[in-house]
């Protein structure tokens, strides 16, 4: 697997394919999603679809796939291998969502939710299956959050596809199984690979599955706490095992959409709150004794000082 | 309660980042500039200004603060964003309310012996600035013994230079297309169409309120005075009253029975326990805000012209 384009710039989002099957484009085809990452407060989440006609379902089924947990790191190497040699009948496609967007998606002012950010993913890969030409017929989802609704979704999404979610469909599908072995190898290897942008000198690389209970995973989050800056791209900044730590460990940062309680936002900031606005010892005597600065000033938040 | 985040108490800055001349702290002639507190004439309390290498320049100190802002400095964080404004000002300001406040008196004095002040002793050396001695006639009468000066304060001569900066401000606040009607607050605030309709006065206003900032209450109401602004009445007042009366000859009846809960049998109702938010509402002023059924009424039709 060629993870080069992903290793220029680690910090973004990007899609890995293989190349369409010439089959895929004239026959009646089913294609498989699934996830990788998506719990560890470490590393990537990757998408992948792996498709094929529907009539080589049967061929893909004597490959032996079967769901990427049951199988070992190097059943799934070899099985991926066969996968990607299979190029006449078996296309896939991969998005690598990097920490960092994960990060950045979920922290943003506007909160875009795991979920959310899941299910783009898996239709804008569905999207570029139908883009490059694939005769969809039928799509495969394991499922993320509620089946029926994550279906609902997706078919009115793909109006001309028959779209099945099912929990658990990495096991029940072989296309679904074949999707989690490319999904999976290239979480591996990514998370293997990582190049870390920041400057750490020698990475201690031992951090465990990068799931939150893992303790191997905490240690590691608490040796790479930068008071100022949290942690390297590497780490999910919005999960919550990490911003309890940042919380309690590194210096606090305040942002504008900090949510805070109206007045006692206002009292910090020290303005007055709405309400005392309408009390009745505020509405009478308005005479500050404050100098109030022209608005020239004010508008442009600029104040005298008396010390520096 | 424990508050989620707690901030500690602001620590020392060792530095500070400012927006500042190339001439202020070219430094190759004599001396520093150096930071002085003065005596500021709008607020009569203490305000940062500098003077510049030799005292022989004014700079006025304004610090751009918003909530929200640090700095990275090189390989430093500094946790206060601010960022200073270091601009050139005219000293007059700043010794025209020691003039004011011995003009009282009547006498021609020397300046020298005026510009004396215990609390800010710094406030001699805006004599040394270049522009000091040379514009101290646009604000007082001079007379002149031998070699030395005597100065008397002059209210008239006074308003005619504060007239000539309101001026110059007009003309700077039409060069910069600054907004100065009503109605915008804020100076990031994407206008859509651009204000042509702003006023003269709304320029004269607004500019009388920039040097309002330099000079004390009672120049700037005399200002306003002088140039012949009359002073805004209040929005309260300006307001229409709340309800129109209707006029009508006929006897004024009422327009509702109040008088079933004159009887013996409507007791009150004890009253229900109000919640937290219903208890605030309760305490809030009423008085001038119309009643929620005055919305519904039926229009009285405007005039037509």
């Amino acid at each position: 697997m060629d993870l080069g384009a992903f290793e220029a710039d680690n910090s973004v989002s990007c899609r890995l394919v293989s190349q369409i099957p010439d089959v895929c484009r004239t026959e009646d085809c089913c294609l498989g999603i699934d996830e990788a990452g998506r719990g560890p407060v470490l590393g990537p989440m990757v998408y992948g679809i792996c498709f094929c006609p529907v009539s080589k379902k049967e061929e893909l089924k004597e490959l032996k796939v079967a769901d990427s947990k049951t199988l070992a790191e190097a059943e799934r190497e070899k099985l991926f291998e066969k996968l990607d040699k299979a190029n006449s009948y078996i296309g896939w496609a991969l998005q690598i969502l990097s920490p960092n967007v994960i990060s950045t998606s979920m922290l943003q002012r506007t909160k875009y939710n795991l979920n959310a950010l899941s299910h783009d993913t898996a239709i804008s890969l569905v999207q570029y299956a139908l883009d490059s030409g694939v005769q969809l017929k039928e799509v495969f989802v394991d499922t993320v959050g509620p089946a029926e609704k994550y279906e609902e979704k997706l078919s009115q999404q793909f109006p001309s596809v028959e779209v099945t979610v099912r929990p658990k469909a990495d096991s029940l599908f072989p296309i679904v199984s074949a999707a989690s072995i490319c999904a999976k190898v290239a979480r591996d290897h990514v998370v293997k690979g990582w190049s870390f942008p920041e400057d750490l000198g020698d990475v201690d690389t031992d951090y465990g599955s990068g799931y939150p209970n893992d303790p191997k995973t905490k240690a590691w989050l608490l040796k790479y706490l930068d008071p100022v800056f949290g942690y390297p791209q590497f780490v999910r900044f919005s999960w919550s095992t990490a911003q309890t730590l940042m919380d309690s460990k590194a210096v606090s940062v305040h942002w504008d959409d900090d949510e805070e309680d109206g007045e006692k936002a206002a009292q910090r900031q020290n303005k007055k709150s709405m309400l005392s606005y309408f009390s009745v010892s505020a509405g009478r005597n308005n005479q500050s004794p404050a100098h109030q600065a022209h608005r020239f000033f004010t508008e442009r938040r600029l104040k005298n000082l008396d010390t520096l | 309660m424990a508050t989620k985040k707690k901030r500690a108490p602001n620590g020392e800055n060792d530095s500070w980042v400012a927006m500042v001349a190339d001439s202020v702290i070219d430094t190759q002639n004599s001396g520093d500039p150096t930071f002085v507190r003065l005596k500021n004439p709008s607020t009569d309390t203490a305000s940062l200004y500098m003077l510049g290498k030799g005292d022989l320049q004014l700079y006025e100190v304004k610090a751009f603060e918003e909530e929200f802002h640090s700095w990275f400095i090189g390989q430093t964080v500094q946790r206060d964003g601010k960022l200073l404004f270091i601009t050139q000002m005219d000293p007059l300001y700043l010794i025209l309310p020691y003039l004011v406040k011995s003009g009282k008196e009547g006498k021609f004095q020397p300046v020298s012996q005026l510009l004396m002040d215990e609390e800010f002793p710094a406030c001699s050396r805006l004599l040394s600035c270049t522009s000091s001695s040379a514009s101290l006639h646009h604000v007082t009468d001079e007379k002149e013994v031998g070699s030395l000066k005597f100065h008397r304060y002059s209210q008239e001569k006074t308003m005619n230079w504060l007239k000539k900066k309101v001026d110059r401000t007009v003309v700077a606040l039409k060069k910069r297309n600054i907004s100065v009607g009503g109605g915008v607050k804020s100076s990031t605030y994407i206008r859509v169409k651009s204000e042509s309709h702003c006023s003269e006065e709304d320029y004269l206003r607004y500019a009388h309120g920039l040097i309002s900032e330099y000079i004390s209450d009672d120049l700037s109401k005399a200002l306003l005075t002088h140039l012949q602004l009359p002073e805004l009445t209040s929005p309260k007042e300006a307001e229409p009253p709340s309800k129109k009366r209707k006029i009508s000859d006929q006897p004024v009846e009422a327009g509702e029975d109040y008088s079933k809960f004159n009887s013996a049998d409507f007791a009150r109702k004890p009253p229900k326990k109000m919640t937290a938010a219903q208890k605030t509402l309760a305490k809030v002023d009423k008085s001038g805000m119309k009643p929620m059924s005055s919305f519904f009424n039926p229009k009285v039709k405007a005039e037509k012209k």
